[in-house]
């Protein structure tokens, strides 16, 4: 009772959060990835792309490509269409046309670990093997959007054969971003110059996201209340779990989601569990 | 939500409420379930309040046709043939109005693919959501509509099993007799206006209907069929539904096979 109350007075000042509950329009593009799997950076390359003009910001970034979790229902009706939407979101079937970033859970299970400490929903303590229990068994503070497996496989299993989904992989945007960025503009329907799309990439590089941050972090809704001596933008880079990661937390995440992984053409290091499965 | 929830789902006219009336009478053999009851024996959360929902005796069972939501933890599974999924819910659409006598099936075909003549998905997203996502977990009972209705006491076994009740033989026969179609059928007669899904519906289209596998066969023209497998074909497969288009045609879908390596056997 109270809960609904405040709830619809929330939404009656604008101050909810979209979340799943606002009006989807057939023309809607949706930016959709598990948590820190290269969102931020592909709504840069994405608002580069479509708004030359602007200088994307962290300070605009928000009105550009607005995020479900943080806009309310009513900024987001009133944002001009079509529109661009991020979304953390598993499976909804109300979004037509979707480009989901999808990033190794082993890199994933380490950014995530830093972006908690960050945003001090964990201590600088907590032991990381914990850590990699609570997201293989989907213990963290993120499990509205389902666990990496669950968010990843919703989508796959039910759009993967879309000619409106468009699949890309953090790191062949890290290896080729002008050619992954290419494949977004033609998804998107947009007659991209090559220096259109290399100016994009260049306004979009972790050096300059990381200019941008410092400069804007308390600007910025995701990073404004959190912790200073812990970058928003981090490595920007795939494959750190090979040094960073223990023999026992690969083998956890890959036995859980190793089928899944390999589909996604992320080799399994964990040998063994390939001949036990 | 508790973590003890635990969700009957499926995509609808898939056997959900055959299966809410099973699991009824296995839980409450005390009380046959009816079409007065089995609102309050297993509710249908979209239906109740928060506070009446709060209310419910747990571990509670409930009944949903969503596709995959992370919040349920326990899920039993219940599909169907889609095939058949067109031709009921096509009838059914009939009986709520929705759709007048005589409509085109091929055209209600056309829209059923895209997920357009519900609000829950398509029939492929809400399965393949599911079973993508929690088809290897223990937490997690998939139940052919099929299989129910060649051994409804064998599936009742898996379905007692996974609840963790020790159901004797003789518990699983009375509440699959107390919940034959027959039976259903003879409660629809006389309960169908105090149940809150027929009572504003045409009383001359039963509730209940054919209760049987592969009416699809007889009623569906080819080009239906044929329309249905092509947009699901690696899922219908995997689910182990025939098909009835040629295995070359259905191995074009490439793609779509690789995709599988996504569902964990």
């Amino acid at each position: 009772m109270i809960y609904g109350l405040k709830f619809v007075m929330k939404y009656a000042f604008g101050l909810d959060q979209a979340g799943r509950n606002f009006a989807v329009f057939p023309d809607d593009t949706f930016v959709v990835s598990y948590p820190r799997s290269g969102n931020t950076w592909t709504r840069f390359l994405i608002a580069n792309l479509v708004y030359p003009n602007e200088d994307v910001t962290f300070a605009n970034i928000e009105k550009l490509i607005p995020d479900t979790s943080s806009i309310s229902s009513r900024s987001l009706r009133r944002t001009p269409r079509p529109r661009f939407i991020k979304t953390h979101e598993y499976f909804d079937h109300r979004y037509r046309k979707v480009i989901y970033v999808v990033r190794d859970p082993r890199d994933v299970v380490l950014s995530h670990y830093d972006f908690q400490r960050k945003y001090r929903q964990i201590d600088d303590q907590y032991p990381f093997e914990n850590y990699v229990d609570d997201f293989v068994k989907g213990n963290l503070i993120s499990k509205g959007w389902g666990t990496w497996g669950e968010n990843v496989a919703s989508w796959i299993s039910t759009r993967g054969n879309s000619p409106d989904f468009l699949l890309l992989h953090y790191e062949d945007m890290i290896g080729d971003t002008f050619r992954e960025l290419g494949r977004i503009a033609q998804f998107l329907g947009i007659k991209a110059s090559l220096s259109l799309l290399e100016t994009a990439v260049s306004r979009s590089t972790a050096d300059r996201m990381r200019e941008l941050e410092k400069m804007q972090s308390a600007d910025w809704v995701a990073t404004k209340k959190h912790r200073k001596d812990i970058p928003f933008v981090r490595s920007a880079r795939s494959g750190g779990w090979r040094e960073q990661l223990s023999e026992n937390s690969i083998a956890k995440i890959e036995s859980a989601w190793g089928e899944l992984m390999t589909t996604l053409g992320y080799q399994l290091a964990s040998a063994k569990l390939v001949g036990a499965r | 939500m508790y973590s003890d929830d635990v969700f009957i789902v499926s995509y609808p006219k898939s056997g959900n409420t055959w299966s809410r009336f099973l699991i009824g009478n296995l839980l409450h053999p005390q009380e046959p379930a009816n079409f007065a009851n089995i609102n309050r024996i297993i509710p249908d959360p979209e239906a109740l309040s928060v506070r009446q929902l709060s209310h419910l005796a747990r571990p509670r069972i409930l009944k949903s046709h969503q596709y995959f939501d992370p919040r349920y933890q326990r899920v039993i599974y219940i599909v169907r043939d889609p095939r058949d999924v067109a031709l009921s819910q096509y009838h059914f659409q009939i009986k709520r109005r929705v759709i007048a006598n005589g409509h085109p099936v091929e055209q209600f075909v056309d829209r059923f693919i895209t997920g357009a003549t519900g609000i829950y998905g398509s029939w492929g997203e809400n399965v393949g959501s599911w079973i993508a996502t929690r088809h290897a977990s223990s937490d997690f009972l998939l139940v052919r509509y099929e299989d129910l209705i060649t051994d409804a006491i064998h599936e009742m076994e898996r379905i007692a099993h996974f609840l963790g009740i020790a159901a004797t033989r003789q518990i699983i026969a009375q509440a699959v007799e107390r919940s034959s179609a027959t039976q259903m059928r003879k409660l629809e007669t006389d309960q169908s206006r105090m149940w809150s899904t027929t009572k504003d519906t045409r009383q001359d289209i039963p509730f209940v209907r054919a209760a049987a596998a592969g009416g699809w066969k007889s009623e569906l023209s080819e080009k239906s069929v044929l329309q249905i497998e092509n947009a699901w074909a690696p899922l219908m497969k995997w689910l182990g539904y025939d098909l009835l288009m040629p295995a070359r045609e259905s191995g074009e879908l490439a793609a779509a096979v690789a995709m599988l390596g996504a569902f964990p056997k």
